[in-house]
């Protein structure tokens, strides 16, 4: 339901910034205004991202260092942000300050409306960034956004299951996952809607981890072209692999749709699902209705076919950028100075996310659910920065496609990733 | 979107024309004027509301217009390359004729349902009526994402209760049957979803037409020995004809530009199957910030339905006042 109000706000977007824009003549860079002088920045936060304990410290910091200026904190939704910053940055006066899905990232990179920040990477703190979210602001060898925060998936599960069933640690290699698929159905298997694993077909995230882990990748980089490569051994063996845990768990999540459809979290939390691959903050989700499930539940980094190894995982976060249409473009980089600083980083990962600019994970560890993450985070990874991704996922994954059709049986192996990999070098011809 | 738009629909003849002025004499300039500038206003709305953005889709589908020459300002102009991209790929042909055939579908199933639920209510009792009309309105007042909410979920595979209630009656068959597997199932519960929510509609549009056939001519009928059949092609028919075109001609508009049912199932998916020309613009042009690329598509989708919609747009043109 989400997308398409998105799409709706966003068609309604696009129509006004087209209209508004065709008349316009060449851009006005504006200037800075001179020192001393009372300015506004004007900073464009995603809803939910940064704590408001943390904003609040941090402007009132920012403030006080510079006198006369004054920080305009918009919380924005995620629903139509891509529309909404394409609008915003055409217009006049953009935000100084804007937070960028990391694989939004490049698609704006690429048309050249970022800010080149290439030169501040060490005054930014490049030295303890997050390495998924530097590529995923690098563009044709420049860095246009810095990390921000990063999550990844990883196994939410139920102790109290996982003990009845005689598992005695949670499992450290593909081989004791399968295993312990295996335990938890001779247990509960005799109740129908007992799920060892809740997997939905199109959990591409899961997929790219299980790619990954066998040494492949979904495509090739060669300066700022990409070519798919689903077509390898390693990624029609990731994808055997999933198609394995379908089989062994017998889930009866839909072949054809993701985590979100039905939200994989509500069945969790009806407590007949022993396992799923997902985010930390799922489990609150999974818990609104049944808080009694809050102690039963931990997780673990998905594991690697290579034994006590984690299996690299896709992370999902967001960059920082400045518009270069920003008339305070100075006073912007400062800003994010301070908010990459360790202080502020820190509160961030005490607040349950991957800090983007610090390499020390410690904050997450109190809880079970966050340490796996951190855990699996050292070995994060993301999907190739090139401008053709956001469409991608704003609109038809080859990827899902190509699970649906292996896992129905609709289409062979070799057929379903020559298929998707035709359909992805498409996209990525076309978007850029 | 579509299907909630309000027409008036005008139920009778026209109101007979004011009576001329008594005396025939010169008008002079002002009072020649004023008509033109009392209608100025309304003119003036319309062609910047609805003209001007509609001249600046087709300009802009003459040029290259991605995220950066929208920031930067810049006009660049590129000829028929957009329309080149667009009508180069084979798949936009198959979405055209895809297109075609779903609306196609769509409005025969809506004109046919709603004329014979109009055709029904004439028949009913007051009350029954009221009832009927009642669910009829309910139907058309909700809202879009509303109903597209609740269809998802009847045809969801493992929790939706059309599948639920298919394995009591006994077709075991369809426990987990997933009804998104392929491009026409999806796009026939799509297509089922629209229907629910054109009928009404159309179905009042028909119901008022027939309302002005006079139950003496019905008698007359009868008392000449009409079938039923004979009644409906000679008395009521005539009657309903040009609304059932006017409802036709609007559908066909309407169920050929819906996007966000259509968006809404399966993104245009399966594998693309259920991919229709709007869904194929938002990928290819806004989902891609290809803004130019979008406007040829958009002014494509336009000749499309003017193709579509020729004959009606005929017998507007050739018709007076209206009568078709």
């Amino acid at each position: 339901m989400k997308r398409w109000t998105k799409v709706m706000t966003g068609a309604a977007a696009i129509a006004l910034a087209t209209a508004g824009c065709a008349g316009s003549g060449g851009t006005d860079s504006g200037g800075d205004a001179a020192a001393g002088e009372d300015r506004t920045l004007t900073v464009w936060l995603m809803d939910g991202s940064a704590p408001e304990t943390l904003t609040d410290a941090l402007h009132e910091e920012f403030e006080q260092a510079n006198d006369g200026v004054t920080v305009k904190y918009e919380i924005q939704p995620w629903n139509g942000i891509q529309d909404k910053l394409t609008t915003a940055l055409a217009s006049q006066n953009p935000p100084d300050v804007i937070e960028l899905g990391n694989t939004q990232a490049p698609a704006f990179a690429a048309e050249g409306v970022l800010t080149d920040l290439s030169g501040d990477v060490d005054a930014l703190h490049g030295d303890q960034w997050l390495d998924s979210l530097k590529a995923s602001g690098e563009w044709d060898g420049k860095q246009f956004s810095t990390p921000f925060y990063a999550a990844n998936r990883e196994i939410i599960y139920r102790t109290d299951m996982f003990e009845q069933a005689g598992i005695a640690a949670p499992p450290t290699s593909r081989e004791e996952w399968l295993d312990a698929i295996t335990k938890l159905e001779a247990k509960f298997g005799s109740d129908p809607q007992f799920q060892s694993l809740y997997l939905p077909g199109q959990n591409w995230y899961a997929l790219l981890s299980f790619i990954w882990d066998e040494g492949g990748d979904i495509a090739t980089k060669d300066g700022t072209n990409f070519s798919a490569a689903l077509t390898t051994p390693e990624a029609k063996a990731g994808l055997e692999f999933y198609k394995q845990l379908v089989d062994a768990s017998g889930t009866t999540a839909p072949k054809d749709n993701d985590e979100q459809n039905p939200v994989q979290a509500g069945i969790f939390g009806q407590g007949k699902v022993a396992m799923m691959i997902g985010l930390p903050w799922e489990v609150a989700t999974a818990t609104e209705d049944a808080p009694d499930l809050k102690d039963k539940i931990s997780g673990f980094p998905i594991p690697s076919k290579n034994a006590g190894e984690t299996a690299p995982v896709f992370q999902g976060g967001s960059n920082l950028a400045i518009p270069v249409n920003s008339a305070n473009a100075d006073l912007a980089k400062d800003y994010l100075k301070l908010l990459l600083s360790e202080k502020y980083q820190t509160m961030l990962a005490e607040a349950g996310m991957v800090p983007g600019a610090s390499t020390d994970l410690s904050p997450l560890e109190a809880d079970p659910v966050s340490k796996a993450m951190a855990e699996a985070a050292k070995n994060g990874r993301s999907v190739p920065a090139t401008p053709a991704w956001a469409t991608i996922e704003a609109g038809q994954n080859p990827l899902k496609d190509m699970l649906t059709a292996y896992l129905t049986g609709a289409k062979s192996l070799d057929q379903a990733t020559a298929d998707a990999n035709t359909a992805l070098d498409e996209a990525f011809s076309s978007g850029a | 979107m579509t299907t909630t738009a309000h027409v008036t629909v005008p139920a009778g003849p026209p109101p007979p024309a004011p009576p001329r002025a008594g005396r025939p004499r010169r008008a002079d300039l002002g009072e020649r004027t004023i008509p033109y500038l009392l209608l100025a206003p309304a003119v003036i709305t319309m062609l910047v509301l609805l003209g001007w953005p509609a001249v600046q889709v087709v300009a802009i589908s003459f040029r290259r217009l991605d995220l950066g020459e929208l920031v930067r300002g810049e006009i660049v102009w590129i000829g028929l390359d957009n329309y080149r991209a667009a009508l180069s790929d084979p798949e936009v042909w198959t979405v055209v004729l895809r297109t075609v055939v779903f609306t196609a579908c769509v409005v025969a199933a809506t004109v046919l349902v709603a004329g014979l639920l109009a055709i029904l209510l004439r028949h009913l009792a007051p009350g029954v009526r009221v009832a009927v009309q009642t669910f009829l309105v309910l139907a058309w007042a909700t809202p879009i994402v509303a109903a597209t909410t609740v269809f998802q979920w009847i045809f969801d595979q493992q929790y939706g209760i059309l599948n639920k209630t298919l394995v009591k009656l006994g077709f075991d068959g369809f426990a987990g049957y997933s009804w998104f597997s392929s491009g026409p199932s999806t796009l026939t519960v799509i297509g089922l979803m629209i229907v629910w929510q054109a009928v009404p509609f159309v179905c009042f549009t028909i119901y008022a037409g027939l309302l002005t056939a006079p139950r003496e001519l019905y008698e007359a009928a009868a008392m000449d020995g009409a079938s039923p059949w004979q009644a409906f092609t000679t008395v009521s028919w005539p009657s309903i004809r040009p609304l059932v075109m006017l409802a036709t001609f609007l559908s066909v508009i309407w169920d050929f530009k819906v996007f966000a049912q259509v968006w809404a199932f399966r993104q245009g998916g399966p594998d693309g199957e259920s991919t229709t020309l709007p869904v194929l613009l938002y990928l290819k042009g806004i989902a891609s910030r290809h803004f130019g690329l979008a406007s040829a598509i958009a002014v494509l989708m336009i000749l499309v339905l003017l193709v579509l919609t020729a004959r009606y747009l005929q017998l507007l043109l050739r018709s007076k006042e209206g009568d078709l």
